[in-house]
């Protein structure tokens, strides 16, 4: 009795250096907390096309296919950071459907950043008002979403993307 | 050069220190040989920590660790306090006062000489861990690659005064723990002089304790003005991780108690000994690992994040390991009575290991759920005040009467005079709350903190009557220490639940009427100070047209690193703080917010007892 | 011992007072957002926070409040969206069950065994 309570603060210790240990290999980012929606539907929304006032497109349309989604602002410095990133994973990835959400930004605004760094995207939507992002759980920008084929959410990344993960985290589900 | 010259002396005591561990089976150093490493191995640690803050102090920027974390402009009083507002010059402060305490211990212990020498080795094998991990992870001596002219500044928030010394204070609780632990591995080691051994680790827990009450009342006072969210804990992580090895080095100090009763659990005190330190250590992991969202994370690296978890490992798994094979066997005749002095401070021991045990799982919960489901939950203010508070809520009450209960029986004397003046107690603060405000937690605590000053009072009185010579401030200081609690109690009740909040936009020439007092804003005041500029917004607060104090809350704008940091403006009165900060600006109306934080004083004062009632517990007769 | 009883006792009489306050959606839209994490600062509550996230976040709760929801249904469309982390205190579900619990398990267990030694010294 007396041997099994000298022990347990050392079991205790190793338990927790273990979860410490596990924690710190699996590279766990306290600044990218995982998606709430992970696995579970996209949320539905609509939303305008930046270049068409008259085209909305909707969630609904978003099933067969996969999709990544990045919500971007020409205010946002790192958005502009990895925004040539997106080029690269057009290329490599031709069936990926990429959404790109202009969120709390002014339009002309928008258009002139599209401009000036170019256009990756399959499809510019507006989210003026925030209400899409926050639907998605976006809480600073830039984020990125990638949802497959049945409309679930598979990923989810705050900030911007790198080489390193587009590598190692995206190119892995396809 | 100096770079060089501070980690050549790191390197040296390293190896100093190193010689002192070589077993006897190997070579046979006699002990002034010994004593002579160890005392140079401190004297070279603390020229290479000289080196860093002269390389501070000078700017040398071709040191990397300079170039980082200072600047030229930046006044001379925050150059050298820099050097330890950063991971690698703290750690090397840290790894410093390992090395000093072990030298006062081997100028002032009486014990005997092969015992000191135990003591002393392992003081040496934790110094020369962190030493490794200084020389292989975080270098403050690195030398800069390019030829700068100026350095990258340090962050704002961390040129204050009450920051400055916050981290020096805090690292002398946390590092006096660690002799505390050499103290206790020995004793496992080398069944000695117990009661010498005892003694010493009372005075050294005492001592570490002290230190880090200041320390952590330090960082709640900067907090409370400096971060201008009108707390001064919030269950923030790091705040929750100093607060552990407080607790339990409270513990200690309580269980040592039992000296004195001849009811020392040896096995008990070698085990908080070890649990004190390692506490320190986790503490010092999970800041610097980066694992734990917090305002006050260091800039985090994974390889340095597993370097300290090996160490916490390594250090705590060994401590453990004697404990668990070297165990004291000695039966503990223990006299329990309901309620005796022993049975009150098991009870305390209890409860505060549970509180121990609550802070770190809550700290640590959303680490293991996050590992275990891939979603991230958090544990806040909120789960510590339901679990914490109530847990130690017995135990302050015990506190009033504690140090009148006999260590024999379970009688306490005068019972009938502490059972009145409980009750006349209740009625007079049940009386003053339905008259003011009426407030459940505001009830409770107000009665708890006055009744443990009352009956404290009591006590002194009944027993001591009054004298003003140091043989009486010795005998009644530990009433004096839980008075001070009691204090402290009533201003975080107060402050808490009796906060009141208002917000105005105001333009200048404006008046509000506060609580009978008019606050007037006068002008904006624009300075440029020697490293930023200010923008303080200039009230005046008068009572019967009478000026009682000019209040400026505002602004700081940082050229350097181009931050904009708030700064409160607070007007300390005995009876309440008015805590002012300035909002955002539209045309020239500026968004107030004032905080009338009742009896905050209080919570200093509190804590200001409990530590002058440490420092006569170490001071002779 | 009893002291201790009769105390816990008085508390919880005291403590069922505050439930019947009728508080302005002011001091509502303050209660809650005071435990509701700024998900881009760090460890501050959206009521202490001054960025743009806690902005929305006030206006957002404010707005449910007016409509008529409940704290809890507020807490429900929050952490649908942004997780359980936005909550400074954990749900009590089957995954915090242990958080919640272990102290005051703890605690009575403690006791017992105090009282069960204490009895043997009697003895």
């Amino acid at each position: 009795m007396n041997r099994t309570i000298l022990i347990t603060p050392f079991i205790v210790l190793t338990a927790i250096c273990l979860f410490f240990l596990i924690f710190i290999l699996l590279e766990k980012n306290p600044n990218d907390p995982p998606s709430a929606l992970l696995n579970k539907t996209l949320p539905t929304f609509s939303s305008i096309n930046l270049y068409d006032k008259e085209e909305t497109y909707s969630s609904d349309s978003l099933k067969g296919k996969y999709t990544l989604i990045n919500f971007f602002a020409s205010w946002c410095a790192p958005c502009r950071a990895e925004h040539h990133l997106f080029f690269k994973i057009k290329k490599e990835i031709p069936e990926l459907y990429i959404l790109g959400f202009s969120h709390k930004d002014d339009l002309d605004d928008s258009k002139k950043y599209l401009e000036e760094e170019g256009n990756p995207y399959s499809y510019v939507g507006i989210d003026r008002d925030g209400k899409i992002a926050f639907d998605f759980g976006v809480f600073g920008l830039p984020e990125t979403f990638i949802v497959n084929k049945d409309g679930e959410i598979i990923y989810k990344h705050t900030g911007p993307l790198t080489k390193k993960i587009i590598e190692d985290e995206i190119a892995i589900l396809f | 050069m100096i770079s060089l010259i501070g980690f050549s002396a790191l390197c040296l005591s390293t190896i100093f220190s190193c010689i002192v561990l070589i077993p006897k089976s190997i070579l046979q150093i006699e002990i002034k040989y010994f004593l002579f490493f160890i005392r140079s191995s401190t004297f070279l640690v603390c020229i290479s920590f000289l080196s860093l803050i002269f390389a501070y102090v000078t700017s040398d920027f071709s040191n990397f660790n300079v170039f980082q974390n200072s600047h030229s402009e930046k006044p001379l009083i925050y150059k050298i306090t820099g050097a330890w507002g950063n991971h690698e010059g703290s750690i090397l402060l840290w790894v410093c006062m390992i090395s000093i305490y072990g030298f006062i211990y081997s100028l002032l212990s009486k014990s005997l000489d092969s015992f000191k020498i135990l003591v002393l080795k392992i003081q040496s094998g934790l110094f020369i861990i962190f030493c490794f991990f200084i020389i292989f992870t975080s270098n403050p001596f690195l030398v800069n690659s390019v030829m700068v002219e100026e350095g990258l500044g340090l962050n704002p928030i961390l040129q204050d005064p009450a920051l400055a010394i916050h981290p020096p204070m805090l690292y002398l609780g946390y590092v006096g723990f660690s002799l505390v632990f050499s103290l206790a591995i020995a004793s496992l080691l080398e069944t000695t002089n117990d009661r010498m051994w005892l003694l010493e680790t009372q005075k050294w827990s005492i001592i570490s304790w002290g230190f880090l009450t200041a320390g952590i009342a330090l960082g709640s006072y900067w907090a409370y003005y400096e971060l201008g969210w009108g707390g001064w804990w919030f269950w923030d992580p790091v705040e929750n991780i100093s607060l552990m090895p407080w607790i339990a080095g409270l513990a200690l100090v309580h269980s040592l108690l039992m000296i004195k009763g001849e009811q020392a659990i040896q096995r008990w005190i070698v085990f908080l000994s070890i649990l004190c330190f390692s506490l320190s250590i986790l503490g010092t992991f999970l800041v610097r690992s980066g694992i734990l969202t917090s305002v006050h994370s260091f800039a985090a690296d994974a390889s340095r994040g597993l370097f300290i978890l090996l160490i916490f490992f390594v250090t705590t798994g060994f401590g453990f390991l004697v404990f668990l094979i070297k165990s004291p066997t000695k039966k503990n005749d223990l006299h329990l009575l309901l309620i005796n002095k022993t049975s009150a401070l098991i009870i305390n021991n209890i409860l505060m290991m549970i509180a121990v045990l609550t802070i770190l799982i809550g700290t640590i919960y959303p680490i293991i759920i996050e590992v275990l489901t891939n979603t991230r939950i958090s544990v806040g203010g909120p789960y510590f005040n339901s679990t914490v508070l109530p847990i130690l809520l017995p135990g302050f009450l015990l506190m009033s009467i504690a140090p009148v209960l006999s260590w024999q029986t379970n009688k306490i004397k005068k019972f009938r005079v502490y059972v009145i003046c409980f009750l006349i107690l209740s009625l007079v603060i049940t009386i003053q709350s339905y008259l003011t405000i009426f407030n459940p937690w505001g009830f409770v605590g107000l009665l708890l903190g006055s009744w443990i000053i009352v009956g404290s009072l009591i006590s002194v009185i009944l027993r001591y009557k009054f004298s003003l010579t140091s043989k009486y401030l010795k005998s009644i200081n530990s009433f004096t220490a839980h008075i001070g609690v009691g204090v402290m109690i009533i201003g975080v009740t107060y402050s808490s639940v009796y906060q009141k909040e208002f917000n105005f936009n105001m333009k200048i020439g404006d008046e509000v009427n506060i609580e009978n007092q008019l606050l007037k804003f006068d002008e904006i005041k624009i300075v440029d100070q020697e490293n930023y500029q200010s923008l303080r917004v200039v009230f005046s607060l008068t009572n019967n047209n009478e000026i009682i104090s000019y209040i400026d809350p505002g602004k700081n704008y940082y050229p350097v690193s181009k931050m904009i940091t708030t700064e409160a403006g607070i007007y300390h009165a005995w009876l309440k703080d008015i805590y002012i900060t300035l909002g955002s600006e539209t045309d020239n109306q500026w968004f107030i917010k004032v905080y009338i934080n009742p009896l905050v004083s209080f919570i200093w004062i509190g804590v200001f007892i409990m530590i002058f009632a440490s420092i006569v517990a170490v001071i002779k007769k | 011992m009893k002291l201790q009883f009769f105390f816990k006792i008085f508390y919880i009489i005291f403590f069922s007072f505050s439930l019947y306050a009728n508080e302005s959606i002011d001091n509502k839209v303050k209660k809650l957002t005071l435990e509701l994490r700024c998900m881009t600062c760090q460890n501050q509550s959206v009521y202490d926070s001054d960025s743009d996230y806690s902005k929305d976040v006030k206006i957002f709760v404010k707005e449910k409040f007016e409509e008529g929801l409940n704290e809890k249904e507020i807490k429900k469309i929050l952490t649908k969206r942004y997780g359980e982390y936005i909550l400074f205190k954990p749900y009590f579900n089957s995954k915090n069950l242990f958080l919640w619990l272990f102290p005051f398990i703890l605690v009575i267990l403690s006791m017992i065994i105090l009282l069960k030694n204490s009895k043997k010294t009697k003895r």
